[in-house]
């Protein structure tokens, strides 16, 4: 299992409709695979870019704004 | 709560804990009264807490 | 709260009244009970759960749901066995915190109130009515409570749809509407207004469950007539959901399945077996209707609901004592929550005089200040099993133990309960914690309240960071609990690095300016305008007609047969000797700005040489815009002077013409609306045909009249005037969206043509007159959706913040909408919503002052070069430039700041920050991020 390819997404959530999104994909139970690591923001406006390269510079596999 | 008169200015008594019970009373200590929400069963909630999803967004209603 | 009690006594009048009520006793001491469950484990007894609808077993001792208010226990007497044979007691032992105590007795208390409001709800349909179709007779047919239950993640069976008799998941599902409504066999004459959407509702659930399950709604007509609501319809059946327009006869159990006999509107009977049958059944008055009614001294109408009319919807003949929610008549969600606002709004009227005198304001010590080295505490929650069945919240929480900061760390079981939200406050001060790190559910619904839990502790409410467990991870990764527990600790290490950041930032409040500016000096404006004086507030009403009244003004009565004008006359003069009321005619709002507390508007009004510019400072704004009769294309309505809308049907009917009600009419349904040229049902077109068809019937009663409709929403107690116009001999036929009426002219003659799908025949005939019901068409609310930035829907109504539980709010702060610009709806509806604008507009007002998330942008005047980007990238408006010495500097406008964080990102020095999203604290976010792939290379 370990060679298989299991990336390290890092995610900036806006509060008012990706966060949300995300907390009723929950309420509803939608199942989906366990890569993201989310950092919540008021709204996407506020994603730098500098934070997407930084995110890179971590170690992330993939970066995922949603707003 | 004690027994015997219970004497507050400005207070407003809402019988029943639906939805329309929890709201007005809501909105009354909103609006800045007191509020005795009476409720004959043990919780409030009414009939929506039986609810599974609503209409449209088919959230959860709790 | 007083929850298990009866309403025993009610005297004294407005302001002064006396309540007499009992408490009968939980058995079980609530500020003991900890909700651990304990004692529901080891009671013995079983107990039908009435929450499940006796579809599950609970025991005497239990607690409806996890997330009950209150959050205690109870004994249900009715079958625990001490309290019924003095036997067993088990649970007292049981108990850690020695809650239980059976000596409790019944208490009586008497309360002195000023107002009463009754919101008892709706009552059961009886089992005698279910009993004819069959209910008890098979386990497969149930009703839609039952249903609704099943269907339920986390009801009895846990989501899944099982037939009763076999347990096989059913394939084909019949639902039957109108069980207990529109019946007069178990005196239920109306229509109970919801069980159409709630069946389609349930239908989409069911398939959402099982894409493969085949479902048929038997029904007289579809009564989707709420907004949205009819494209709820067509999305079931888009998605296959069967409708057939039939009267169910007989369920008759047929093998292992259920045998329907059903007979259509073309007169054929049909057989179908079916696995299960939903009865929809229909929402009935209070048990204790005539109980309430004793006690308070209202009446009740004829189907044992509050009498009320459609002027004062929600006012009772007892003066101080009003109506909100089904108890004022069947309705759904929206309608009661208005309603509930409605009445809040009218006993807030009732009794300006005592407010905020009875309320207890809160006080919180005072602050610390934020010096020292961050001391973080971490607190992991279970949520009872719904994250510790998929995480392990001990690795989670013992991953923290040596992160730089963390001085303390813990699980619970409910991190939100009131014994936790106590513990939590003591710990913070015995640990002297000045961080808070809280692993949970999502802080889009718990942050408020660990925010206040902070500052009853003494800290800044801003030092407290929530990392969403449940939501966001033990919820949606259920099957990979290993997976779950390496994502929670991830968020948690990620959680503490930005709570090492944190900084305490100050609460801001804003004065409110105390005074209303409402647009539109209809029903709905003048309504909000007289319930805000009511509760002491001044507003500026304008209207963009020379005069008062609106759409009311057209009308002659309504099918209560109130008298339209007269109402309409002194409601005219009441606004205007109002000196709380500034009435500004022909006048239109031409700018707009501010927000909620402080609007600054330019209002232009009167026409020609009189025109003039008023600059209108006022805290909230309602929007009671309304709307006007549609138009159609297609129906001869402009070239005809046969043919006229119901609205001027209306008008000549109360004419004295000789003519004014001809031999013959026919009225046509749905003329440009539900699909044509208008997308959306008006709700109020079915009222008006049968209102005008029975005066017509009234003026001459051998006058033919046929109303072609598509589904007959005559929803509520209208039924019964549809009923009476069917006595009377009006005839409606229903037509096909395929097959619609036609009219045309040949020679001097007035033709329609339609298919009589009772007689199941092409027809042709030439009335004197056809009336269309046209529908309504919302005035002007695209412009000021662009100057408020407000919302509005498809088709052009203001859009809701909640559908369901912020009906007249908008998403904008401090903007209500209420009447048609909301949606269509009759006059009774848009009565009570102006009346729930009027209370939630109302609020801010007695709040005095706005406070101000402190999550908003702020500008380093160091930093700053004045470039002004930020500015022009704004959104909002919320950042200006002003002189700083020499030099321009940008500031934000704390107050109107929506905390989107554009300006920092995009500002070339970084001089702008976000109060809770610093660039310091993301960064560390994602550096924390970063911690765990190294430790993963590490490992390979």
């Amino acid at each position: 299992m370990s060679d298989e390819f299991n990336p390290r997404v890092l995610g900036f959530l806006c509060n008012w409709c990706c966060y949300a999104a995300a907390d009723a994909a929950g309420v509803s139970r939608f199942q989906y695979p366990p890569n993201l690591r989310t950092i919540r923001v008021m709204c996407t406006g506020r994603v730098d870019p500098a934070f997407v390269v930084r995110g890179f510079i971590e170690g992330a596999d993939g970066i995922f704004t949603g707003g | 709560m004690g027994k015997g008169m219970e004497h507050r200015a400005g207070s407003v008594m809402v019988v029943g804990g639906g939805i329309a019970g929890v709201q007005a009373a809501l909105d009354l200590t909103e609006l800045g009264y007191y509020v005795y929400l009476v409720e004959k069963a043990a919780v409030v909630g009414g009939v929506m807490a039986q609810l599974d999803k609503t209409f449209p967004t088919n959230d959860c209603s709790l | 709260m007083l929850t298990n009690t009866d309403l025993l006594a009610l005297d004294g009048k407005p302001g002064d009244f006396t309540v007499k009520v009992r408490q009968r006793p939980r058995y079980i001491d609530a500020d003991a009970c900890t909700a651990c469950g304990l004692c529901t484990q080891y009671c013995p007894k079983h107990h039908l759960d009435p929450y499940n609808e006796g579809l599950s077993l609970t025991r005497p001792i239990h607690i409806d749901y996890a997330q009950a208010v209150p959050a205690t226990y109870y004994i249900d007497p009715s079958s625990c066995l001490y309290l019924q044979h003095e036997t067993c007691q088990i649970c007292v032992p049981v108990c850690q915190s020695h809650a239980i105590n059976f000596e409790q007795q019944p208490e009586e208390l008497e309360l002195n109130v000023g107002a009463v409001i009754l919101s008892p709800g709706f009552g059961k349909i009886s089992e005698e009515t279910l009993k004819k179709f069959s209910y008890g007779k098979h386990p497969d047919i149930v009703t839609s409570v039952e249903f609704e239950r099943m269907t339920t993640a986390s009801g009895p069976f846990l989501g899944e749809v099982k037939c009763f008799s076999d347990g096989r998941h059913p394939g084909r599902i019949a639902f039957i509407q109108c069980v207990g409504s529109r019946d007069l066999g178990c005196d239920n004459g109306y229509c109970s207004s919801v069980c159409c959407m709630y069946a389609i509702k349930e239908a989409m659930v069911a398939r959402e469950h099982d894409p493969e399950v085949e479902i048929t709604i038997f029904y007289m007509d579809i009564r989707t007539q709420g907004k949205e609501f009819d494209k709820a319809r067509q999305r079931a059946e888009s998605i296959g959901i069967r409708f057939v327009r039939a009267k169910v006869g007989d369920i008759t159990p047929w093998r292992n399945q259920l045998q329907l006999t059903y007979s259509t509107f073309a007169g054929t009977h049909e057989f179908e077996p079916f696995d299960m049958v939903v009865l929809s059944v229909g929402l009935e008055s209070p048990r204790d209707a005539s109980g309430i009614s004793d006690i308070t001294g209202i009446e009740l109408n004829k189907y044992n609901f509050a009498k009320s009319d459609t002027f004062n919807p929600l006012t009772t003949n007892r003066e101080g004592v009003v109506v909100a929610g089904a108890f004022q008549g069947p309705k759904d969600i929206p309608e009661s929550v208005t309603q509930a606002s409605a009445a809040a709004g009218l006993a807030a009227g009732l009794l300006k005089k005592q407010r905020g005198q009875g309320i207890v304001h809160k006080d919180y010590p005072q602050e610390k200040s934020d010096t020292d080295e961050p001391r973080i505490g971490v607190f992991v929650c279970h949520c009872g099993i719904n994250i510790s069945s998929v995480v392990d919240v001990h690795k989670v929480e013992n991953s923290v133990e040596n992160m730089e900061g963390v001085v303390y760390h813990t699980d619970s079981l409910y991190s939100c309960s009131q014994d936790a939200v106590e513990t939590l406050k003591k710990t913070i001060i015995e640990h002297n914690l000045n961080r808070v790190v809280i692993a949970a559910c999502s802080p889009r619904t718990h942050e408020p309240l660990f925010q206040e839990t902070l500052k009853d502790a003494g800290l800044n409410p801003c030092l407290v960071e929530m990392v969403n467990i449940r939501d966001q991870c033990s919820w949606v990764h259920a099957g990979e609990p290993e997976a779950a527990t390496d994502k929670s600790q991830d968020l948690v290490r990620m959680a503490v690095a930005k709570a090492r950041k944190l900084k305490p930032l100050p609460e801001q409040t804003v004065p409110v300016t105390e005074r209303a500016l409402i647009i539109g000096g209809g029903i709905a404006g003048m309504i909000v305008a007289l319930s805000l004086a009511d509760q002491g507030y001044e507003s500026v009403l304008l209207e963009k007609g020379k005069t008062l009244g609106g759409n009311l003004g057209l009308l002659n009565h309504t099918l209560s047969s109130n008298e339209t004008a007269t109402h309409l006359k002194k409601l005219v003069v009441r606004v205007k000797k109002n000196k709380k009321i500034d009435v500004l005619t022909q006048a239109e709002i031409v700018h707009s700005s501010g927000f909620i507390g402080n609007f600054s508007s330019v209002v232009a009004a009167g026409t020609g040489k009189t025109k003039k510019e008023h600059t209108v400072d006022h805290g909230v704004i309602v929007l009671a815009t309304g709307g006007h009769a549609h138009r159609p294309d297609g129906y001869l309505l402009e070239e005809s002077s046969r043919v006229i809308t119901q609205q001027e049907l209306e008008k000549r009917l109360a004419g004295r013409a000789k003519n004014r009600a001809p031999d013959s009419v026919i009225m046509i349904q749905c003329a440009g609306s539900r699909g044509d040229d208008l997308k959306y049902c008006s709700k109020i077109c079915c009222n008006h045909a049968v209102k005008n068809a029975l005066q017509i019937k009234k003026i001459n009663p051998d006058s033919q009249v046929i109303v072609l409709y598509r589904d007959m929403r005559t929803y509520g107690y209208a039924e019964d005037s549809y009923r009476e116009a069917r006595l009377k001999g009006v005839v409606f036929i229903p037509y096909d969206l395929e097959q619609k009426p036609q009219v045309y002219e040949k020679g001097r003659r007035l033709h329609v043509q339609f298919f009589d799908s009772l007689m199941q025949e092409e027809m042709d005939m030439t009335p004197d007159l056809v009336a269309l019901s046209v529908g309504i068409v919302p005035d002007g609310t695209e412009d000021l959706s662009k100057l408020l930035k407000a919302p509005l829907t498809d088709d052009k109504f203001f859009l809701e913040a909640h559908v369901k539980l912020r009906p007249v709010e908008l998403p904008v702060d401090g903007v209500y909408v209420c009447g048609l610009a909301h949606g269509p709806k009759p006059l009774d509806e848009t009565i009570a919503q102006a009346q729930a604008a009027a209370a939630k507009a109302a609020i801010p007002l007695v709040k005095g002052s706005v406070s101000v998330d402190p999550i908003v942008s702020s500008v380093d005047e160091e930093t700053c070069i004045g470039c002004s980007l930020c500015v022009n990238l704004c959104p909002f408006g919320a950042i200006e430039m002003i002189k700083v010495g020499k030099r321009r500097k940008a500031r934000t406008i704390s107050a109107s700041c929506k905390a989107c964080g554009i300006c920092a990102s995009h500002c070339p020095t970084f001089a702008i920050s976000m109060g809770g999203f610093t660039n310091e604290q993301i960064t560390s976010q994602i550096e924390a991020f970063g911690r765990a792939t190294e430790k993963e290379t590490a490992e390979v």
